[in-house]
């Protein structure tokens, strides 16, 4: 377990170290939009934190920042209650396998 | 590649068609993702599905100021298996749309299609690729044309689906569309193999288990 709990502080270092070092030009598919003039309409749901950012933080590292680390809790918490639904609490036999 | 609603709000039945095509599509993944494991895999899948939630948000920059970042539904398709594979992205993209308005809601059952279930399916692709392969090298390689591959095949479907959008329609979208994400695909493959090679490495057991690479998993 102990080494799971590490991997997620390494989550957390990855996003420290590389937030200021993410691109932040239009993806593949925002460029074809913006190539080609399509005119995007205004989307009738902007989140919770639109775009990676808490409004209320100024410095656009912190609130990335502050964005990214709930967001991969969020996913955490999410898939580990996935990931118990889906498989078997107690080892199978392998005779009962696929 | 999210598709944000305001590229598919003209075309809503083109939308609702894509969450048709998903939900049964994770239904069965549902189903048989709980036949496939042999104990909990929980903690793999969770931790996982975090890493790429977190490395989807660093973008690398390619050519022309845009941009790519992993996807990683490949790389969830290795550890995982695709059932969970499909799953698990889902989530992601689930979060991601409701949190952070990254993809739309419309657009959400053309998300899941172009990244979770594309890159879920990649799974057999790579099983097809490697099989009966005993070399390292060889699996390797496959991993980074399938995860490439996953990549520009949702490229594809995501520029059909938003061609309704654009004046020059699916003769504008598709080329376009497929010229920056093999690029980015490239992004792809790279980050994936390097993963993929080091799990394989430090955790054997994890990749045997799926019987990807058959005989390997003993020391």
């Amino acid at each position: 377990m102990k080494k799971y709990f590490a991997i997620i502080a390494l989550i957390m270092v990855f996003l420290v170290i590389l937030i200021p070092f993410a691109s932040s030009n239009p993806d593949g598919l925002e460029k074809v939009a913006t190539t080609f003039g399509v005119e995007e309409h205004a989307p009738f749901w902007n989140g919770l934190m639109f775009d990676y950012s808490v409004g209320a933080i100024g410095n656009p590292y912190i609130s990335t920042l502050i964005a990214g680390v709930f967001g991969t809790l969020i996913v955490l918490l999410a898939t580990f209650l996935l990931g118990t639904a889906i498989t078997p609490k107690k080892t199978r036999a392998v005779s009962d396998a696929h | 590649m999210h598709i944000p609603d305001g590229l598919l709000v003209n075309d809503p039945a083109l939308a609702a068609v894509m969450w048709i095509v998903a939900i049964p599509i994770l239904a069965w993944s549902w189903k048989k993702a709980k036949t496939t494991y042999f104990h909990s895999t929980a903690a793999l899948l969770a931790i996982s599905s975090a890493f790429v939630f977190a490395a989807q948000m660093i973008n690398f920059p390619i050519i022309f100021g845009t941009s790519g970042h992993l996807v990683g539904g490949t790389f969830l398709a290795v550890l995982l298996g695709p059932y969970a594979a499909i799953l698990s992205m889902t989530i992601v993209l689930l979060m991601q749309a409701l949190f952070f308005a990254d993809g739309g809601i419309l657009a959400f059952g053309a998300n899941v299609f172009n990244m979770a279930i594309i890159g879920g399916l990649s799974f057999f692709l790579i099983k097809l690729l490697t099989r009966k392969s005993k070399s390292s090298g060889r699996f390797a390689s496959s991993v980074f044309i399938v995860s490439w591959l996953s990549v520009v095949l949702g490229a594809l479907a995501c520029g059909l689906e938003i061609s309704p959008a654009f004046a020059g329609g699916m003769m504008v979208t598709v080329p376009s569309m497929l010229f920056f994400h093999a690029i980015i695909g490239l992004g792809e493959g790279a980050i994936t193999t390097v993963l993929i090679s080091s799990v394989h490495r430090l955790q054997p057991a994890v990749i045997g288990s799926l019987t990807l690479l058959k005989g390997k998993e003993k020391p």
